[in-house]
């Protein structure tokens, strides 16, 4: 990147991680690693679906599902797409699934990764960082 | 769909390390020891762990 974006403009890009994941980087020039992020990101989502994972609402009962439910929002679209189509729900069979702790974890860590990705894409629009 | 531990843990494992290593690292090198460091940890340390609990918890 040439020319370092002012403050409001790197936050208004590293957003855009929130639509897909990698956007930002691609957006910022970086695009084998925006390709190469949005692969893992998705990978870790999927394969916590896959295996049994909830995607947890803000308003759960539980506290630490509320906690767990922060960190997946994290994810932007794809929590709010996969809610809206039923993945990931909380039922009583799926929480009694021997997979369903590693699947949250998949799920949690999707959404830490991509708020990493944001802060990343911060850092390289005001130019911080490479 | 995966039902093995084991497997999950090394899966789960190799996502992270690759995800730290691209984030943190632009030379060859450095990412390669960080996979492999990233990796190593996660891997053999739960195991280590695991087996700890294991035998603490007789």
């Amino acid at each position: 990147m040439s020319k370092p974006f002012p403050s409001w403009k790197a936050c208004a890009v590293s957003l855009l991680t929130l639509l897909v994941p990698g956007l930002s980087h691609f957006f910022l020039g970086k695009r084998a690693r925006a390709g190469v992020f949005f692969a893992i990101v998705c990978a870790t989502f999927l394969l916590g679906i896959a295996l049994h994972g909830a995607l947890f609402p803000l308003d759960s009962p539980n506290w630490l599902f509320r906690l767990a439910a922060v960190a997946q929002i994290g994810l932007g679209v794809p929590y709010f797409l996969g809610r809206a189509i039923g993945w990931g729900p909380l039922g009583l069979l799926d929480m009694a699934d021997v997979m369903f702790g590693y699947g949250n974890t998949f799920l949690v860590t999707a959404g830490l990764m991509n708020m990493l990705l944001m802060m990343d894409a911060f850092d390289i629009a005001v130019g911080r960082k490479e | 769909m995966i039902r093995d531990h084991f497997l999950t843990l090394v899966l789960y494992s190799v996502l992270v390390a690759l995800f730290f290593a691209f984030l943190n690292h632009r030379d060859r090198k450095g990412f390669l020891k960080s996979v492999g460091k990233t990796l190593g940890w996660m891997v053999l340390g739960s195991v280590a762990l695991g087996f700890l609990m294991l035998w603490t918890g007789r």
